[in-house]
């Protein structure tokens, strides 16, 4: 028997980077903790990467290959699954060319430029993610607007912060894990909340901004306007750096404060406080969320924050929103070989011509997939590989997406377990956990850093993704790929002048920082300046300047609807156990959180007889599920709040009660409401209607 | 001295990392809770051993299985006879029972970690840093003799 060892590496459980010593003992995983050396996580570590031995030794893990033999599954070599994907997409792409494939991933994970590399030499433009309506978007929306992603700058002490739409604590940051913000917090920096529950934060900050759930963009033009008519903004820098500074006034004064309470419930003498209070602090920064990109608004409100930031003089300056710099490593477009895609296969992409946005991001809004396999419009998408995704519970309209993904000619998964989407598919390669991988990680954020994931143990025939897709692509007949994973590290790591031998000894490497790199580079935009009017967007013929459009289903838009749906419904607020569908089956996880919630006020509540605890029908105009209720007022009375992500594991498969709680059955993808120009749902706001379940529902 | 933890109720973000770091570091199973966060939305409630200077649970134990060594106060789940007596006893709620060996569970503040002066699993992962380990007199030197 030997020593235990003990190996640094990094998690990956949610979108990973926090710094982790797993104990290992004769190639057995005893536990893990916390790096107190990784400048991500300082030495803290969540549930999610505690629990990771239960994910690893899960008795129904699959570790094992699989191919539906006869409508059953049956254990197969990698060769066989593989040979069996590589002869179906060959003969795909012969008949009907390599865009009725469909590659896919879901959460933003560091195989994704291994999976576009797979897509682009396979020739396929058309690649889902999740990122039409999350950090992708955002992304793709800074990019036009000041040619890079700002981000929360806590290391440089910012006196200021404003959370907006970002439940930090308890959810996966895609740059920081909440502990950095909460170290900030207890250092004295004042805080602004823009959220529609009373969370934890909230009640700590300063101002909290109790918007109406999908109204960001609307409350951002409010601040806006008090910014600018007490001339409150940073007149050297607007002067020298904005792009379309009349426009951008004139269009900010069409939203005066009155329109903007009556829009955003929020009653106006809070929003001149809060944003005098962003305004005058400096330096403040904004940590931005999710929620805000998954409605209709996704792109604007995405502008519009950023022009708080610009106009506020706290872009790109030590303790507001900067642009870190990577360390020396390959980028993701190179490793990703987005150049690869001929241009005529990238004119094939769907959605192309709507979603301009989303196809300059290189991805597609699913909508368009699941149209394309259901109606063969405007062709038919026959073959699906899908990577680390369970899409039947997490894209809106799970309906559609289960009836798409039953009907696909043939479709292949990535993953740990079986889900719903898996279910549904002809083939399974499974999937090496994160402490079951040697791999760069964190180099597709912007965070400043990358760090060295170190594969401590193996499990059963369990393959890392990225080395899934390197097999994959060389049976295809691809040829540029590496030999071996390290090779293709060794690439990577390259114009760093390490090897991947030096560098997982190192543990992380990080960019040399430096402030203000517009003074002598201006900013990554056409103008070289901060596009508060969007010359890209002009272009493409959509409206240069950001605004607010009213949600397609609310009091105002739908009146008519709220006899029947009298709420409104916010959905995917994050529960530190899980990531989104994943983790229900993982025990100490699970029974933190055993059954969804749906947070509802209690005088709305007591209006249906509804007591904590109790059952409750959740329905919307695409149908209904239920969830446990909590009564609780850190939700306004006119507004329901329940958890996305939900199926039961332990329920029969292949369905695994898919649709007794998961929220996706009520969202909506209908193509009229989408966010134009990144194909963004509207994942956070609807209409519905509760009621308490009775016995034997 | 008498060990214990202090935990800032205030700083607490209900991450309930501390719980799953517990369940990972003593491999208990579902349900064997040595500490647990309540959530009173939208604050957090942790329950958790105090181990109290004259503790209800050491004195209600029939059996002598709650004992206090080197200012720790333990469970010998050996001589436990799954009676539940401390659980009734303790004002905190933060005996743990173990439904399949049918014994109680409790908080040992990771004496094999702090042997060899790390800190007990709940602390050493808290994001929120308001967990402490130490001298429950140092913390709580007031309301101690």
């Amino acid at each position: 028997m030997e020593e235990v060892q003990k190996i640094r590496t990094a998690c990956r459980s949610c979108h990973g980077g926090c710094g982790v010593i797993a104990h290992v003992k004769d190639g057995r995983l005893l536990k893990v903790e916390p790096d107190p050396d990784s400048p991500i996580s300082e030495g803290t570590l969540c549930s999610k990467a505690l629990a990771i031995k239960q994910l690893v030794y899960h008795p129904k893990r699959i570790t094992s290959p699989l191919k539906k033999v006869d409508g059953k599954w049956a254990k197969v070599s990698w060769d066989e699954a593989l040979d069996t994907i590589t002869e179906k997409f060959k003969r795909i792409i012969e008949e009907s060319g390599p865009e009725a494939i469909c590659i896919g991933q879901g959460t933003g994970r560091d195989y994704e430029s291994f999976l576009y590399r797979f897509a682009n030499l396979l020739g396929t433009p058309n690649v889902i993610t999740a990122g039409h309506m999350c950090y992708v978007s955002r992304i793709g929306a800074c990019l036009v607007t000041c040619g890079n992603l700002p981000v929360c700058d806590y290391d440089g002490e910012p006196a200021l912060v404003m959370v907006w739409g970002n439940n930090a604590p308890w959810t996966n940051p895609d740059e920081y894990k909440g502990v950095k913000l909460l170290k900030t917090l207890q250092k004295g920096a004042k805080l602004i909340t823009v959220d529609p529950r009373r969370v934890y934060l909230a009640e700590r900050a300063d101002i909290h901004l109790q918007l109406r759930p999908g109204t960001d963009a609307a409350l951002a033009l409010g601040m806006l306007h008090v910014i600018l008519e007490e001339r409150l903004y940073d007149e050297e820098f607007v002067s020298s750096y904005v792009h379309g500074w009349e426009e951008f006034r004139a269009r900010v004064a069409q939203w005066p404060l009155d329109k903007v309470e009556a829009i955003t419930w929020i009653p106006r003498e809070k929003i001149v406080s809060a944003a005098r209070l962003y305004a005058k602090t400096k330096p403040a920064c904004i940590q931005w969320g999710v929620p805000i990109e998954q409605t209709l608004n996704c792109t604007d409100s995405n502008r519009l924050l950023v022009a708080l930031m610009a106009v506020t003089g706290n872009l790109d300056v030590k303790g507001g929103n900067v642009f870190f710099v990577p360390p020396p490593v390959r980028t993701v477009t190179e490793v990703a070989l987005h150049k690869a895609l001929p241009k005529e296969k990238k004119e094939k992409m769907l959605g192309a011509d709507e979603n301009k946005l989303a196809a300059r991001v290189a991805l597609v809004s699913p909508k368009h997939v699941w149209d394309a396999i259901l109606k063969g419009k405007p062709y038919k998408v026959r073959g699906m590989l899908l990577c680390g995704t369970n899409p039947v519970v997490t894209r809106a309209n799970s309906r559609e997406v289960y009836e798409a993904l039953s009907q696909v000619e043939f479709l292949a998964t990535i993953d740990f377990f079986l889900t719903p989407t898996a279910e549904l598919g002809h083939v399974f390669l499974p999937a090496a956990t994160w402490i079951e991988q040697d791999y760069v990680g964190d180099f597709w954020k912007r965070h400043g850093y990358v760090v060295a994931r170190r594969k401590c143990i193996t499990v059963g025939e369990c393959k890392q993704d990225h080395e899934i897709f390197m097999l994959l692509g060389k049976r295809m007949g691809q040829t540029q790929w590496w030999n071996t994973m390290e090779e293709a590290l060794d690439y990577m790591l390259e114009p760093s002048g390490l090897k991947w031998s030096d560098f997982k000894e190192m543990g992380y490497l990080k960019g040399k920082m430096e402030y203000q790199k517009y003074l002598t580079k201006g900013f990554s935009t056409p103008t070289g300046k901060v596009e508060l009017y969007c010359t890209t967007f002009e272009k493409w013929g959509y409206d240069p300047l950001p605004t607010y459009r009213e949600i397609p289903e609310s009091p105002y838009s739908t009146p008519e609807l709220m006899d029947k749906y009298p709420y409104i419904l916010t959905t995917g607020q994050r529960i530190p156990v899980f990531f989104h569908s994943a983790n229900r089956q993982i025990p100490w996880l699970r029974e933190i959180r055993p059954e969804p919630i749906c947070e509802i006020h209690p005088d709305t509540a007591s209006r249906h007889g509804i007591k904590n605890g109790d059952w409750v029908w959740i329905s919307s105009p695409r149908g209904r599920i239920k969830q446990r209720a909590k009564v609780t007022d850190i939700v306004d009375p006119r507004v329901i709040a329940a958890e996305h992500g939900w199926w039961y594991p332990e329920m029969e498969a292949p369905g695994y009660g898919f649709d007794v709680s998961n929220v996706n059955i009520l969202t909506d993808n209908d193509p009229a409401h989408y966010d134009k120009p990144m194909g963004a749902t509207n994942l956070r706001v609807l209409i519905c209607n509760i009621e308490k379940c009775e016995e034997g529902d | 001295m008498i060990l214990g933890l202090r935990i800032r109720e205030g700083d607490c973000v209900g991450c309930h990392a501390c719980e799953v770091a517990c369940k990972q570091e003593h491999d208990l199973p579902p349900g064997a809770d040595r500490i647990r966060i309540l959530e009173r939305t939208p604050r957090f409630e942790p329950i958790y051993c105090r181990h109290c200077f004259r503790p209800p649970c050491l004195e209600s134990c029939p059996t002598g299985a709650i004992k206090r060594e080197k200012g720790i106060v333990f469970l010998d789940k050996e001589k436990c006879i799954g009676c539940k007596a401390c659980m009734e006893a303790c004002p905190f709620g933060a005996m743990g029972f173990d439904a399949e060996k049918g014994v109680a569970e409790k908080c040992d503040l990771c004496f094999q970690r702090t042997e060899k002066g790390e800190r007990p699993a709940c602390v050493s992962v808290c994001p929120a840093r308001c967990m402490e380990f130490g001298d429950l007199k140092r913390f709580f030197s007031r309301s101690f003799p």
